[in-house]
């Protein structure tokens, strides 16, 4: 019990905005420098920030680069009290950030084996986090497939990263949206339809492992259709979306059972979740 | 090994003299007909002795209410250390000590919590004796006799106090006042043990433990659940007056000017309806049935990881601070492990809340019942009468 007192693991560091990019209309991403990135060097993919704007509070934000080098990415929707206030702010404007918290996407037991990435929405910014790391080391990777889908052609994200991964021969893309309309995307092979329709097209196997984020609502039928394709649930890793606001597993708003998804999470291996209630029902 | 000593109740005086030379002394003290709070006393006579729980629990001297954890300015970002001075708790029951051992459990668990550990490290721990009322279950919850949390331990064996002394600053205390204390003697040593028998066998309210985590696993469908849930005022009543609840939230309080402000922690509530919302407005707990739920769960069965307790100490202090009388942890035990039992609302002539709302500067700083632990972050009142507002902004 006697023992020196540490600093308070609330500090944020100070990171400056460095670039604005809109990816669609109420999704930015920003690109911060910061000047002390402490462990955030050794960010891994799937992992967490907490994001501070000063006044209005801070929220728990999955990291969307595969790699940081002074320069963190977060892909942000404008959907909430801080969020609302970091789309007020511009280059040149500081923010805190705290991290990386939790557990990401396992890399290690990924590496030999064939992926299969699945977004839904916004899910695709932790899962471009994982991508970049595939990609950075595509060699040591099997097949690679990704699967993005969303409600509206207009919310994707990523457009002109998309472009040039759908020209590569190393990798499977499926993009699916529930409505198309506007400009098209050239050479984008739009399909009309959910996730779990592509799920149903691509050439995935039992041999397959995976890893999925999305909305809530989406984990169950996204399961079904990998378990259909043979996929074991130990081969199926799922970020969990919760309101961190400690992130160091103290404050409790995070908690799946009696589990802190900021520590043990947000990345679950599925059959770990199965005793666990609460876990992706919701209303 | 444990040491002890005896010294008179008619030199408690001295006793609390001694006290007075570690730090400020803080005890329960009579606030109203029917409630009591720790408060600080300068006198043995403000003292209630008789005191059997306290509206709040001792984890507001550590974990406060509400609390600066860090300022910012045009000069940068900064984190506001906490003001420490020496205190001694004096008049903690078991089932307190017991809570605040969880408390320290969470709160040093890595990364330390540097603002609970240094009040918790400038704080003596007194413990005292008591005798079970029909709310009491300490004795289920296996939390019955003080076990590693107190620095010294008053038994009242009649004419005199029998003291555990259990740290090398509580053998610093007694041997710093030697001509207070004497060595135990035998018929002084057969009457602690007597007292703890007599106590023992002094509950009324009663469960088996065993194998509790399982249970509450596999009644996770049972019907009691929506019929207490649906009874559920959300008002987050049970949370602060529970030792061992420390879920917290941390909001930013701004100046006007926006250039300067504060990063604030303050005290939260599984209860309350944004307490599990995520963008988009997800709620993973949308209904009271759920919260309430979660709360049970959390208290009998405990974190799989990484603390692996049930953090129920079985104090009472929810069954009897519940507005809607569905706190009431004995019965629900007892009906989940299929057994009969009857809701205390249904023994009792009501809550005793209004007790607590109407009369302590304590309550009103902590008991959700009265919206003011949110009414600041939320503009409504999410503690107030169950209604969805949406307490927390989230993003």
């Amino acid at each position: 019990m006697h023992s020196q007192l540490s600093p308070t693991p609330f500090l944020p560091t100070r990171a400056v905005i460095r670039s604005i990019i809109p990816m669609s209309t109420d999704n930015y991403l920003f690109q911060f420098r910061i000047d002390e990135p402490g462990d955030l060097v050794n960010c891994a993919p799937g992992q967490f920030v907490q994001l501070w704007i000063p006044g209005a509070g801070e929220a728990p934000i999955s990291v969307c680069s595969g790699e940081i080098d002074g320069v963190l990415e977060l892909c942000v929707r404008k959907t909430g009290r801080v969020t609302d206030a970091l789309f007020n702010l511009n280059e040149g404007d500081w923010v805190g950030i705290r991290g990386p918290y939790g557990t990401g996407f396992p890399v290690d037991e990924y590496r030999g084996k064939d992926l299969v990435l699945i977004a839904g929405g916004l899910g695709i910014a932790p899962v471009r986090s994982l991508l970049q790391y595939v990609l950075n080391h595509r060699e040591e990777f099997g097949k690679l497939t990704l699967i993005y889908g969303m409600r509206h052609s207009q919310q994707l994200l990523f457009r002109q990263e998309l472009k040039v991964l759908l020209r590569r021969q190393d990798m499977h893309v499926y993009i699916a949206a529930e409505e198309v309309v506007g400009p098209d995307l050239p050479s984008v092979s739009w399909q009309l339809g959910r996730v779990t329709d592509m799920i149903k097209l691509a050439e995935i196997d039992e041999g397959f492992l995976s890893a999925i984020c999305g909305p809530p609502v989406m984990y169950k039928f996204v399961v079904a259709e990998l378990l259909k394709k043979g996929l074991k649930d130990n081969n199926i890793w799922l970020s969990l979306e919760r309101h961190m606001k400690c992130a160091v597993g103290k404050c409790g708003h995070c908690f799946v059972g009696g589990t802190f998804t900021c520590r043990e999470g947000p990345v679950f291996r599925m059959d770990t979740l199965r005793f666990l209630p609460e876990v992706i029902e919701c209303s | 090994m444990e040491r002890s000593a005896i010294f008179p109740k008619s030199r408690f005086q001295e006793f609390f003299d001694l006290m007075q030379e570690f730090g400020d002394v803080f005890a329960p003290r009579r606030v109203s007909e029917k409630s009591f709070s720790f408060k600080q006393v300068k006198n043995p006579s403000e003292i209630a002795f008789e005191a059997l729980r306290t509206i709040l629990p001792p984890k507001k001297f550590f974990f406060q209410q509400r609390e600066t954890i860090i300022s910012y300015d045009e000069n940068g970002v900064r984190e506001t250390k906490p003001k420490v001075s020496p205190q001694v708790l004096f008049g903690l029951h078991p089932c307190d000590l017991a809570g605040l051992g969880i408390m320290d459990k969470v709160y040093s668990a890595s990364p330390p919590d540097p603002h609970y550990m240094a009040r918790r490290q400038a704080t003596l721990l007194v413990g005292l004796s008591c005798m079970p009322d029909k709310h009491c279950f300490c004795k289920a919850m296996g939390t019955d006799s003080p076990t590693s949390d107190y620095d010294l331990f008053l038994t009242d064996i009649g004419e005199d106090y029998f003291v555990q002394i259990h740290t090398p600053i509580g053998l610093q205390m007694v041997g710093s006042k030697k001509e207070l204390f004497s060595g135990s003697d035998e018929t002084k040593s057969q009457a602690f043990k007597d007292f703890w028998t007599t106590r023992d066998q002094a509950f009324t309210s009663h469960f088996q433990s065993e194998n509790l985590p399982a249970i509450m696993d596999m009644e996770w469908d049972n019907k009691v659940w929506d019929e207490l849930g649906n009874r559920c005022l959300s008002c987050g009543n049970c949370t602060p007056v529970c030792p061992t609840c420390y879920c917290f939230d941390m909001v930013d309080v701004a100046s006007l000017h926006a250039q300067a402000g504060e990063r604030v922690r303050e005290w939260d509530s599984c209860q309350f309806v944004g307490f599990a919302k995520v963008a988009g407005d997800t709620n993973f707990r949308p209904g009271p049935v759920d919260r309430l739920k979660f709360w049970y769960r959390h208290k009998l069965h405990g974190f799989e990881d990484p603390h692996g307790l049930p953090t129920c100490v079985g104090c009472g202090r929810c069954t009897e601070s519940c507005p809607a009388g569905i706190d009431d942890i004995v019965s629900v035990v007892l009906r989940l492990q299929g057994k009969p039992s009857v809701l205390i609302s249904d023994r009792t002539t009501g809550a005793t809340n209004s007790d607590c709302c109407g009369s302590d500067g304590g309550c009103g700083s902590g008991c959700g019942g009265c919206g003011s632990t949110h009414g600041s972050t939320s503009g409504g009142s999410p503690g107030c009468g169950g209604t969805d507002t949406g307490g927390h902004p989230h993003a």
